[in-house]
C-alpha cells in the first residue's frame, strides 16, 4: 500500500514537473520585411521583450512562453501561407500580422482552427465582419477618429477642414471614417489631399491647403512625413490649426521638424509618449534592449503578450478553445497586471476600450490638454 | 536533352507527374498551398519565357498582367460569376492588353523596352489602387470565393492545389505545343536575328505584338487562379517587385528552355521557405544564392546541364572524328 502510494505520488510528481516544464507556444507573424518592416520589427521586438520579462518572472501559470516568429514580406500572400504554417503547428494563440490586408487574408485561417489571433490592424472593417477570434492591440480607426472629428468640430470650432492623407490602408482607412464625421457633424471638407508613403515634397500639397483656406487642418501621414509636411506649412506660413490622431505629435515628428511642430495638436490612443509612468517604463526598457526608441508598434506587441498572459490566468489554465471567450468583456487592470499599461476593457467583437489623450505641442513638448476617459 | 533515351524522359516525366498527383496528398494546409503557389507563378513565368526567352522581348510587366488577372477573376468571382468564365475574360483582358504594349516593343529594344514595360506595371499598380470602384483600392477585395469544378467543390486546400496543378498541365500542353509550332519557331528567329527573320518573309511585326500578348494572357491566366488561392488581393502583390520576380524566375531557371520555369519557379518560391529556418538571415541567402548561380552560370540551371550536354555531345564527335580521320588516314 505504502509502495503504491509513493508510485502515485512519484507519477504524479512526474506528470507535474512534465507540464511544468513544457512551454506555451506562441506564433507571430509579421512585416519583417518589405514595405512594413518597420511596423513589423517594432511588433516582434515588443514580443520578444515582454516574454523576456516573464519568463524571467517564472512564466504563466508556471510554464514559460516560447515564440516563433515568421516574416510576411508584408505581403498577404505571403502571410497566409505563414499564418497556416503556424496554424499547422498548433499554437496557443497567434500574434500578429500588422497589415490590415494581412489581417483581412489571414482571420477567416485562424477562426477556422478555432485559434485566437491577436493583431495589429487599424481598420475599422476587421471587427465588424463577426469574427470571434481576432483582438485588436489598438484603437480601431471607428474609434479613434470620431473623437478626433468631434474635436475639430467642437474645440477648433471648424466650419472647414483640409484633410491630407498617406494613400496606403492605414492612411486611407484613417480618412474615410473623419471624413464621414466631419460631414456627419457639419464641418465642410473643403481640401482632400492624397499622398505617398515616402513623398518627399509637401510644396503642391501644402499649396492646395492654403488655396481652399480651411478653419483647420487633419493630417494623417507616417512619422517621417508628417515632420516634412509640417516644416512645409509653416514654411508657406498657413496659420489653420493642425490636428493630428498618434503620428502628427510623436516625439520622433517633434524632434526632426523642430520649431514646425509647435502648436500642433493630436489625439493618442497609445504611444511611447504617453504620460503615463508604466508607459514611459516600458520605453526606457525597450531602448535600454534595442537602442532605438520603439513606436506605438513596439507596444502593441508588447501588450499582446500581456493579454495572453492576463487572458491565461483568468482562466486559471492553458486552454485554447476558451480563450478568446474569456478575453471577450474582459478588463485588465493596469493594477493587477503592471504589462498591460493602462487599464483596458475588450469588446464582444474584439474591439478595445482604454484612456486616450488630447496633446498639444508646446515648445517642443507634448502637453496633454485633456484626458478622455473610456468609453464603458 | 538529346543524350536521354526518349524513353527515359518519358517515364521521368511520368514520375514527376505521378509525384506531384501522389506526393502532396499527405501534405499539410501549407506544404500545399506553397506548392499550389509554385503552380501559379510556374504559369505566370511560363508566360515571360515566352516573351523573353523565346522572343527576346525583355518585359518587366508581367506582374501587372498577373495582377489583371487577379483582379478580373476577384471582381467577377465576387460577383457571382464562374471561375472558368472569369478567366476566360483575365485571358483575353490580358491578351489585348499585352497586344497593346507590344507596340512599343516594335520602336525600342533590350533596357529601353524594359523601361516601357517597368512603367506599365507601375501605372497598373496606380490603377489597382486607386479605382477604387471597381477594385478596392487600398482595401483589396476580400472573400474571393473557390470554384466548384464539375460539381466538386475546392475550398479545401487539395482540391484546389489539384485546380492549380491541371491548368498548369494544360498551359504545359499548349506552349509545348506552341514552341513547336511554326509560331514557336518565328519567335526565335525574332530573337535571333531579326532581320534575317524578316528577310525569310515572317512577319516581325506581328509577331512581335504576338509574343507580348501571349506571354501576358499566361500571366493573365496566374493571375485568375493567384486570386482564388489566396481568397484575398490587394494592389501590393502586384507592384514591381512580383514582375523582377518572375524575371528571375525565368533567368534563373534557364530563359528559353521549356523546363526553366518550373525549374525557376521552384527556386522562388521554394527556396526561401527553406531557408526561413535563419530567420533574419534567409532573404539575404536567398539573395546571395542567386547572385553565386547567375555567376557560374548566366544562362540558369538548365543552362548548366545544357552545357554538360553540350560539351559531351562535342566530346563524342571530336572521338568519332578521331576515330573517322585514323581511319582515313590508314585508308591512305
Amino acid at each position: 500500500m505504502k509502495s503504491t502510494l509513493l508510485a502515485g505520488a512519484l507519477l504524479a510528481f512526474a506528470t507535474a514537473t512534465s507540464v511544468h516544464a513544457q512551454a506555451i507556444k506562441l506564433a507571430n507573424v509579421a512585416e519583417l520585411s518589405g514595405g512594413g518592416a518597420t511596423v513589423g520589427t517594432n511588433w516582434k521586438n515588443g514580443i520578444d521583450l515582454a516574454i523576456e520579462e516573464i519568463n524571467a518572472k517564472g512564466g504563466v501559470l508556471g510554464r514559460k512562453l516560447e515564440v516563433s516568429h515568421a516574416d510576411s514580406q508584408s505581403n498577404p500572400g505571403v502571410a497566409r501561407a505563414q499564418v497556416q504554417k503556424a496554424l499547422d503547428a498548433e499554437p496557443y494563440v497567434l500574434l500578429g500580422p500588422g497589415y490590415s490586408g494581412s489581417v483581412k487574408v489571414t482571420a477567416p485561417l485562424a477562426a477556422e482552427a478555432g485559434i485566437a489571433q491577436i493583431m495589429g490592424g487599424e481598420a475599422a472593417e476587421l471587427t465588424q465582419a463577426g469574427n470571434k477570434f481576432l483582438f485588436r492591440t489598438s484603437f480601431g480607426q471607428q474609434s479613434s477618429m470620431p473623437k478626433v472629428a468631434k474635436y475639430i468640430h467642437d474645440e477648433m470650432k471648424a466650419k472647414t477642414v483640409a484633410v491630407v492623407w498617406v494613400n496606403n490602408d492605414f492612411g486611407r482607412g484613417g480618412r474615410d471614417v473623419v471624413v464621414k464625421e466631419l460631414d456627419r457633424l457639419g464641418s465642410k471638407v473643403v481640401a482632400d489631399l492624397s499622398t505617398e508613403a515616402g513623398q518627399a515634397d509637401f510644396a503642391a500639397d501644402v499649396g492646395k491647403i492654403k488655396a481652399a483656406n480651411p478653419d483647420a487642418v487633419f493630417v494623417y501621414l507616417n512619422e517621417e512625413e508628417s515632420a516634412r509636411i509640417l516644416k512645409e506649412l509653416k514654411r508657406q506660413g498657413v496659420t489653420a490649426p493642425l490636428m493630428g490622431e498618434t503620428t502628427l505629435i510623436g516625439q520622433k515628428v517633434i524632434e526632426l521638424a523642430g520649431d514646425a511642430a509647435n502648436g500642433a495638436r493630436g489625439h493618442v490612443g497609445l504611444t511611447t509618449d504617453a504620460p503615463v509612468d508604466l508607459i514611459k517604463a516600458f520605453r526606457e526598457k525597450f531602448s535600454k534592449k534595442y537602442n532605438y526608441v520603439p513606436d506605438h508598434n513596439g507596444l502593441k506587441g508588447y501588450l499582446a503578450v500581456y493579454m495572453v498572459k492576463a487572458t491565461t490566468e483568468k482562466m486559471g489554465k492553458v486552454d485554447p478553445k476558451k480563450f478568446a471567450d474569456t478575453l471577450h468583456g474582459l478588463t485588465i487592470k493596469a493594477a493587477d497586471e503592471p504589462g498591460i499599461l493602462m487599464d483596458v476593457t475588450f469588446s464582444d467583437t474584439g474591439d478595445i476600450d482604454r484612456q486616450s489623450f488630447l496633446v498639444e505641442v508646446v515648445e517642443g513638448k507634448q502637453v496633454v490638454k485633456q484626458v478622455l476617459p473610456k468609453v464603458k | 536533352m538529346i543524350s536521354f533515351g526518349k524513353p527515359l524522359k518519358i517515364a521521368l516525366g511520368l514520375i514527376v507527374i505521378a509525384g506531384l498527383i501522389i506526393v502532396p496528398m499527405n501534405f499539410n494546409r501549407y506544404g500545399l498551398f506553397i506548392l499550389s503557389q509554385w503552380a501559379v507563378m510556374t504559369i505566370a513565368a511560363m508566360g515571360l519565357n515566352l516573351t523573353l526567352g523565346y522572343a527576346g522581348q525583355v518585359s518587366l510587366a508581367q506582374g501587372a498582367f498577373v495582377g489583371i488577372g487577379a483582379y478580373a477573376a476577384a471582381v467577377m468571382t465576387t460577383h457571382g460569376w464562374p471561375l472558368p468564365a472569369a478567366i476566360v475574360v483575365a485571358i483575353v483582358l490580358s491578351f489585348a492588353v499585352g497586344w497593346v504594349l507590344g507596340y512599343p516593343a516594335l520602336r525600342v529594344q533590350h533596357h529601353y523596352l524594359a523601361f516601357v514595360t517597368l512603367a506599365f506595371s507601375t501605372l497598373a499598380f496606380l490603377v489597382f489602387r486607386n479605382e477604387s470602384w471597381l477594385t478596392g483600392g487600398i482595401y483589396g477585395i476580400s472573400n474571393i470565393p473557390r470554384p466548384h469544378i464539375f460539381g466538386f467543390a475546392t475550398n479545401k486546400p487539395l482540391p484546389f492545389y489539384y485546380v492549380c496543378l491541371g491548368s498548369l498541365a494544360i498551359v504545359s500542353l499548349a506552349v509545348w505545343w506552341l514552341i513547336r509550332s511554326p509560331w514557336g519557331r518565328a519567335f526565335m528567329a525574332l530573337r535571333e536575328n531579326p532581320l534575317r527573320a524578316q528577310s525569310l518573309g515572317i512577319d516581325t511585326r506581328r509577331y512581335t505584338l504576338m509574343a507580348f500578348a501571349i506571354g501576358s494572357a499566361l500571366g493573365g491566366i496566374a493571375g485568375g487562379l493567384y486570386a482564388p488561392l489566396t481568397q484575398y488581393i490587394d494592389p501590393v502583390p502586384f507592384n514591381l517587385s512580383l514582375s523582377l520576380d518572375l524575371l528571375m524566375m525565368v533567368i534563373v531557371g534557364g530563359a528559353g528552355f521549356y523546363f526553366g520555369p518550373f525549374l525557376g519557379a521552384m527556386i522562388a518560391v521554394l527556396l526561401p521557405e527553406w531557408l526561413r529556418f535563419t530567420e533574419g538571415y534567409y532573404l539575404m541567402l536567398y539573395a546571395v544564392a542567386v547572385m553565386l548561380l547567375l555567376i557560374w552560370s548566366p544562362t540558369g540551371i538548365l543552362g548548366i546541364l545544357d552545357r554538360y550536354l553540350a560539351e559531351r555531345r562535342t566530346k563524342a564527335a571530336s572521338a568519332l572524328r578521331a576515330v573517322a580521320k585514323s581511319r582515313l588516314e590508314t585508308v591512305q
